[in-house]
């Protein structure tokens, strides 16, 4: 999941599923590659849920004006220049098993 | 006695609130939950001094006694054993804005039948379901996405609250010091789940949660239930406006995290509901799950400027003998969280506040009270607000 959704008419980027773009009520979206974008925040966290690993690190990043919530791979800083990278195992939960890309250092 | 309107000119007549009631907020309670909110319906019933048989509806409010509890048709459990008569009955969800949503249920019927008396009763019983359980089942309110990557609560608490303290003029300690006022106020409070005072230094050696929040940011799980009776009669306190609105549903999805548009969107209506601004309000109850809301829904109800909210913390303004106390009862954080009462339970703080029925250590002047009741983490809202008649 490298990809965020362009809505076709305002342009206005998300990278969460829904029906209709929250500006501008459109119901078509381009898919386009998120690219580079910047950690905006950083928590670690120590309470996690079933399936989860503790301690979990999580950022907020923003690409163009695109945002996400996501794992971090590594110990990453607010600034730092990251991609969404990788198809990894981010959770485990009994016989569900949830897959996605973690946010990681661009060299 | 006749209502007055308030300075303005509202909207929509006020609706009366003819009696309250609360168990005490807690765990883990030795009730059930049926039982707790038997107990707070039969204390809101006393209070309004009316005949159990004369209540025309039933509002029942609980997120999750299906999964926590096993409890399935509360409200029709609890029409019978109340001893009511053939009362319109519903059961209402709202995630953590249960109680509010409820509230709002209530006031719609009474608007549509002046006549009626709603009888609004809303608990949770979370002790029964252990920590991971209910943090994996309350993680359930977001996005699909944000829950693949095991994004909880806290954990969305946490990333705002690093993103305000950097954004932001605000310190750790100020952040901690909106836990020390909720847990001052909570002393006087004998429903409160916390009745322990605590310094800035607790908070901030208390150990991580989602950082940079720690478990004395985060509001306690509760057992309790409230109740309040919504009739026409010689009360002095009426409810003048409950609106809700929904929000951008993920976090991650929001222009600028720290703005809260559902919490913007319910105040916004609710003042216009009211015929009032900002600056009328007296005293605040807000949704202090975590420090940090406090501040992001001062400045989302216009209490302070964009930014701005920790200045209210640090200079005092809104402590008891502050010139805008904000929750004087306790708090989420003090005062507990059972989920379905807590929107519920901040209406009867200011019901009480109003009719002089706190103790002095906690009693603020004031004419107008609102209340800000979140679900999820502001994918919804719900303001209250409240006036005295004077």
């Amino acid at each position: 999941m490298t990809k965020y959704h362009e809505c076709s008419d305002c342009g206005r980027g998300t990278f969460y599923d829904k029906r209709r773009c929250g500006d501008c009520g459109n119901d078509a979206f381009r898919a386009r590659e998120a690219g580079v974008g910047t950690v905006r925040a950083t928590t670690t966290v120590h309470v996690t849920p079933d399936g989860v690993d503790e301690p979990l690190m999580l950022g907020l990043a923003v690409f163009g004006d695109a945002r996400v919530i996501a794992q971090l791979d590594d110990d990453l800083s607010v600034g730092d220049s990251v991609r969404l990278e990788g198809e990894v195992t981010l959770r485990e939960r009994g016989d569900e098993q949830f897959d996605g890309s973690r946010l990681v250092t661009v060299d | 006695m006749a209502s007055s309107l308030p300075e303005g000119g509202a909207s929509s007549p006020g609706v009366r609130v003819r009696g309250v009631g609360m168990t005490p907020f807690g765990s883990p309670a030795d009730r059930s939950l049926p039982e707790l909110c038997e107990q707070a319906a039969e204390r809101a019933l006393a209070d309004a001094s009316i005949d159990p048989g004369t209540v025309t509806s039933l509002h029942v409010g609980t997120m999750a006694a299906g999964p926590f509890n096993g409890c399935f048709g509360l409200a029709n459990a609890l029409a019978g054993s109340l001893g009511l008569n053939e009362p319109e009955t519903r059961r209402i969800e709202n995630t953590s804005a249960t109680g509010a949503s409820t509230l709002l249920d209530a006031i719609n019927t009474s608007r549509a039948n002046s006549s009626g008396t709603a009888l609004v009763v809303c608990g949770e019983k979370m002790s029964e379901a252990d920590t991971a359980a209910s943090t994996e089942l309350i993680s359930r309110v977001a996005h699909p996405r944000e829950y693949r990557h095991g994004v909880t609560l806290p954990a969305l608490a946490g990333l705002v609250a690093d993103r305000y303290l950097r954004e932001y003029g605000g310190t750790r300690r100020d952040l901690a010091r909106v836990a020390v006022k909720n847990h001052a106020n909570a002393l006087s409070n004998r429903y409160a789940h916390f009745r322990k005072e605590i310094e800035v230094s607790d908070v901030v050696e208390s150990p991580p949660v989602a950082e940079p929040l720690r478990l004395y940011d985060c509001c306690p799980r509760s057992d309790g239930a409230a109740a309040v009776v919504l009739s026409e009669g010689d009360d002095d306190v009426q409810i003048l406006a409950c609106e809700s609105a929904g929000g951008t549903h993920a976090v991650g999805d929001r222009t600028n995290p720290l703005w809260i548009d559902g919490v913007h969107a319910a105040g916004k209506a609710a003042y216009e509901a009211a015929g009032l601004a900002p600056k009328a309000i007296d005293i605040a109850c807000l949704h202090d799950a975590f420090t940090i809301l406090e501040w992001l829904e001062l400045e989302a109800l216009g209490f302070a400027e964009r930014g701005g909210g920790w200045r209210l913390t640090r200079d005092g303004t809104t402590t008891v003998d502050g010139a805008f106390p904000v929750n004087p009862g306790g708090g989420l954080k003090a005062r507990g969280h059972p989920l379905g009462a807590t929107g519920l339970s901040q209406v009867i703080e200011l019901v009480w506040q109003f009719r002089g029925d706190v103790p002095s250590e906690r009693a603020v002047d004031g004419r107008y009270g609102l209340a800000l009741s979140m679900a999820g983490f502001g994918n919804n809202a719900v303001c209250t607000i409240v006036g005295a008649n004077q």
